[in-house]
């Protein structure tokens, strides 16, 4: 081989080799546009954290259609790191986008991107008091965050700190409203329940549980059940079996209603839609009548992999009644989400995004 | 003849290093000429082992980078980078960080808390000698290297007096980074002192996709553009060699390398909370010191070398809160100390016959702890393990290496981990030799993974790997053109490979559940024209990595069975091209890796997945002589073509960028 020959190869395969990153690829698709008027289940993906993959799946019951990513397909924008929870008001949905620090809020049929609400720490739930006024819980700030979903701006805050440093308490998390009062559990670490009292913006009173609340709903009789995890063995706060509790509408004080075994870890506290029966995950999916007629029932058989811990998400429609759980198989990937009929008995399987865990009903809308 | 068998010497490998320290000065000089050879590809001592060594213009050429930088540029090992200067793990054949060992100067410095290196922390600096062990090649130093291990050597420049070097680069971003080396001493007595402080501000402008402003006219998405925020790095550090030859056959060394580094890392870029939350910050304190003496007399070497390694690393992250000031939400501490010694005696009782036996000893404490939550550990571990080696070489052409090695961790003995090797000569010119091993390795669970609080399983059981190889190496030179290449293809079984899941009460936790089935190809190449003062260097490496998910099949909705590992391209290489003419240089350097799947099913979707990397960067230079004085300048050009990219979900990189170097040296 000559001289003239071996450059020119060289040269060659200089032209060859460099080539462009497809980033633009991550923006420029065809998007998503759609109009849907139907009822249908939203499913909140959280994704992995630090990994930007949160997602919003929309199921329609009916058809059995399901429909992943829309926020991004419909807008090319990601949604963000660690999606919480999905708040309806109207025609609005507001996504909590736990590790990104923001609110996105999207239109509920087309999934177009409306507005959002930054400048929050770790915020995790939202609940809607008016249409001027929202409460958001978070993780950090030892604060409610007080925020007004029309023009989204943060309008306050209710400090909630109890002043100890240790275990960073009070961590705000699940929000229920009573008359005028909304009950807050704080989880980490704790074994509080807040009272806030939404006319003055303040706390007004706590409640004591059973260590590590992780989970609140109100009956039709307005009676607060709480969900207690009890914390993990080896804890520094302390370890407890955990257990259900209520306080009886009108007071401020717990009772316990049942006790789980040592190793158990119950979660994920719910109503069906005429707020008699209540459900929870513990491994399975339990049931069990408010009126304390029964104990737990075991309705659906948690799912049989050595991925740890069963269901992750668990979710009762409110106008069918029909279970919704949610398997994250490796956590890895996109998983699945379960539907069951009020008894128990399978309807449908979908596959949703990654780490499916919470869920959002959509009522059906005239356009 | 017996410069040519000092040069074999030389070549083979690590031990032969011990071989220039006892050779008198003169003979030295001739074998730093034939150092371009790099690793002899037919010795005895590593018979079926593959062993790559970095070239040392390559190290020199990157000097102010970290080792992250020249593996995922100079060598098939893949690196996952969380960002500029940012945590970096490495990736053998496929398999996991944790895989990987890294031994500085006979030592272990995995950390044991963690089992694993961030290699974004070693500065080239203090490399002299540069290693990958790949695959089973690692039982050599140490168990449980399932995809391999790196060696980081210091070698004594016996033949220069008294020298000196300064370094001085100045880069975008803010980017400061001094080098000082001073080295002083006879035949008998050396010192090497080398300080270096590195900085950079990191604050590199991207447009950031991740965060979606609504255009109040059009109604349009745009994105901002923003400063990565947060993202200082520094680091500094001393590393302190002494060396003495009480006699011709003695070699005494002393080595210590401590560093400093503080690291805040930015939030993911989507991030919109209020600008003075979710700030963090990471320092890692190093303190390491290998005293080592070998000896030599008649067909024996004997080695025996004590190390302490101690580490300290906190992490901090913080809100600031009105009215409550700064709160951190976690502040993390942890420590760690290890104690180690080896004793070995190698023995070749006849020509073609060498037997090896070591003894490693290790003790570790390793403290860490929440102070925000209370939760931690403090956990101590001792190991022991003992290699037996025997090589022997059947005539000229054929070479056998039988190991054995066996480990005891916190009491409990490890399946003892054989190796068997061969290495085959087929022709002479040119050299080309054919390889091959099989081996069993065992890798115990880290002090994380066994005791972390929250989450550590101590139930875990050892990694298990079965791995065989077999490959071909060539080497020729002919008149001014030498080349080099080898062809390597194996196949690694890992069973129990430990995965990390979230658990029910809500943190991770480790499990021995998956299988993970790692075949593939590895192929090097290097090629010098040097005629006159035109001097042409191409080095390259493609590899070819089919790491499969090979676990639970029957899992309802599991669908990662026979997908690739997250993270782990199919296809990935590297190319560098170096001109040079009398003093003037410059240097090109691709690199490029296939798409990167981030779900455990190999999920096409858009947004979870890493599109192809290509990367170029171009740097020259040249070096001028003023009297004794060496001059040198540079410029560097990192990410020639301004791609905006990530190589980790949403953690953006630099565009392009420069780095402009000086230096002289005494």
């Amino acid at each position: 081989m000559n001289r003239t020959r071996m450059t020119g190869l060289v040269l060659l395969w200089l032209l060859l080799l460099p080539r462009c990153m497809q980033d633009e690829d991550l923006w420029q698709f065809d998007r998503l546009n759609t109009s849907l008027a139907q009822e249908g289940v939203f499913v909140i993906n959280e994704g992995n954290f630090t990994y930007g993959n949160a997602s919003v799946s929309f199921y329609d019951p009916a058809t059995g259609e399901v429909l992943n990513d829309v926020f991004y397909q419909t807008n090319a924008l990601p949604l963000g790191d660690v999606a919480f929870s999905m708040t309806l008001s109207d025609s609005l949905g507001y996504v909590v986008v736990n590790n990104s620090g923001r609110i996105y809020v999207m239109n509920t049929s087309t999934f177009r991107y409306t507005g959002k609400i930054t400048g929050l720490t770790s915020p995790r739930y939202m609940h809607i008091i008016s249409d001027e006024k929202a409460y958001v819980t978070d993780l950090y700030t030892r604060a409610v965050t007080v925020v007004n979903p029309k023009t989204l701006e943060v309008t306050g805050s209710i400090d909630v700190s109890n002043g100890d440093t240790r275990f960073n308490q009070h961590t705000t998390e699940q929000m229920v409203q009573y008359d005028r009062y909304v009950f807050t559990n704080c989880w980490s670490y704790d074994n509080k329940i807040l009272v806030i009292d939404t006319d003055r913006d303040e706390i007004t009173d706590s409640i004591s549980v059973l260590k590590q609340p992780n989970s609140l709903v109100l009956d039709r009789q307005h009676n607060l059940w709480i969900l207690c995890d009890g914390g993990y063995e080896g804890s520094p706060y302390g370890s407890e079996e955990g257990g259900l509790m209520v306080v009886p509408a009108g007071k401020r004080e717990a009772r316990l209603v049942c006790r789980f075994a040592p190793g158990e870890s119950p979660s994920g506290l719910t109503t069906d839609g005429s707020r008699e029966f209540l459900y929870f995950l513990n491994g399975g999916v339990y049931r069990m009548s408010i009126y304390r007629d029964t104990v737990p029932e075991l309705l659906v058989d948690g799912p049989e992999n050595p991925f740890g811990m069963g269901f992750y998400g668990l979710t009762v429609d409110p106008s069918s009644s029909e279970i919704y759980v949610s398997d994250a198989i490796d956590f890895v990937q996109r998983g699945l989400v379960y539907r069951f009929d009020p008894g128990g008995v399978p309807l449908d399987t979908f596959r949703a995004g990654i780490v499916p865990r919470s869920f959002c009903f959509k009522p059906a809308r005239a356009l | 003849m017996h410069r040519l068998r000092i040069i074999c010497f030389l070549l083979a490998g690590s031990l032969a290093r011990d071989a220039i320290a006892i050779i008198p000065g003169d003979t030295v000089i001739a074998i730093e000429q034939v150092e371009v050879a790099a690793t002899g590809i037919f010795d005895r001592e590593t018979a079926g082992m593959k062993q790559q060594r970095v070239d040392s213009t390559v190290l020199l050429e990157k000097i102010q980078r970290s080792l992250s930088d020249v593996l995922s540029e100079n060598s098939t090992v893949f690196i996952k980078n969380y960002g500029r200067g940012a945590l970096a793990t490495a990736s053998f054949r496929g398999t996991a960080a944790s895989h990987t060992g890294v031994i500085w100067n006979g030592m272990s410095i995995s950390s044991p808390m963690a089992g694993m290196v961030d290699f974004s922390l070693i500065p080239v600096y203090i490399i002299d000698e540069l290693t990958m062990n790949h695959g089973p090649s690692s039982l050599l130093y140490k168990g449980g290297g399932l995809g391999g291990s790196i060696s980081l050597e210091n070698v004594p420049e016996w033949s220069r007096g008294f020298g000196a070097e300064y370094i001085q680069g100045i880069g975008s971003y803010g980017t400061f980074d001094e080098y000082l080396k001073l080295g002083a001493g006879n035949r008998k007595l050396r010192s090497t002192t080398r300080l270096y402080h590195n900085y950079s501000k990191n604050d590199f402008t991207f447009v950031n996709t991740a965060i979606g402003n609504l255009d109040p006219l059009t109604g349009e998405v745009t994105h901002p553009l923003d400063t990565n925020q947060n993202a200082v790095i520094l680091r500094y550090g001393l590393l302190q060699e002494l060396y003495f030859r009480p006699g011709e056959n003695h070699l005494v060394s002393l080595v210590y390398w401590g560093q400093f580094a503080d690291r805040t890392l930015p939030s993911p870029s989507s991030y919109e909370g209020p600008s003075n939350a979710n700030l963090n910050n990471q320092t890692d304190a190093d303190h390491r010191v290998v005293l080592s003496w070998k000896y030599y007399y008649g067909k024996g070497r004997f080695l025996l070398r004590s190390g302490y390694a101690h580490k300290e690393l906190e992490y901090l992250q913080l809100n600031r809160i009105p009215g409550l000031g700064e709160v951190p939400s976690i502040f993390s501490v942890s420590r760690q100390n290890s104690l180690s010694g080896t004793a070995s005696y190698t023995w070749e009782p006849v020509a073609g016959l060498t037997m090896e036996g070591k003894l490693d000893i290790n003790m570790h404490g390793v403290e860490s702890m929440d102070t925000i939550s209370g939760a931690g550990y403090d956990r101590s571990r001792n190991e022991m393990a003992f290699l037996g080696r025997v090589s022997k070489s059947l005539g000229s052409r054929l070479n056998l290496n039988l190991m054995m090695r066996q480990e005891w961790v916190e009491g409990k003995r490890l399946p003892v981990m054989p190796f068997f090797g061969a290495d085959l000569k087929i022709a002479d010119h040119p050299e080309l030799v054919l390889k091959a091993n099989i081996s069993r390795n065992y890798r115990y669970p880290s002090v994380n993974e066994l005791y972390w609080v929250p989450g550590g399983n101590p139930e875990l059981l050892p990694e298990e790997g079965i791995s065989m190889e077999a490959g071909l190496e060539c080497r020729e030179t002919f008149g001014t053109h030498s080349l080099k290449t080898g062809l390597t293809a194996y196949r690694t079984d890992v069973r129990n490979w430990i995965l990390w899941l979230p658990s029910v009460w809500g943190f991770w936790e480790p499990f021995n559940i998956e299988r993970v089935l790692s075949r593939g190809m590895e192929a090097e190449a290097t090629y010098r024209w040097h005629p006159g003062n035109f001097d042409l260097r191409v080095a390259g490496t493609y590899a070819y990595t089919r790491s499969e998910n090979r676990g639970e099949s029957s899992i309802l909705g599991n669908d990662s069975f026979g997908k690739q590992l997250v993270y782990i391209p199919v296809h990935s290489g590297n190319l560098m091209l170096r001109v040079a003419w009398k003093k003037i240089y410059a240097v090109y350097q691709y690199n490029a890796y296939s798409e990167r799947f981030t779900t455990s099913s190999n999920d096409p979707t858009r947004r979870d997945w890493l599109y192809p990397y290509f990367m170029n960067d171009l740097s020259f230079g040249a070096i001028f002589s003023i009297g004794d004085a060496e001059l040198s300048a540079g410029l560097k050009i990192f990410n020639l073509l301004n791609e905006s990219y990530y190589s980790v979900l949403y953690r953006p990189m630099p565009g392009r960028n420069y780095h402009f170097v000086i230096g002289i040296r005494l």
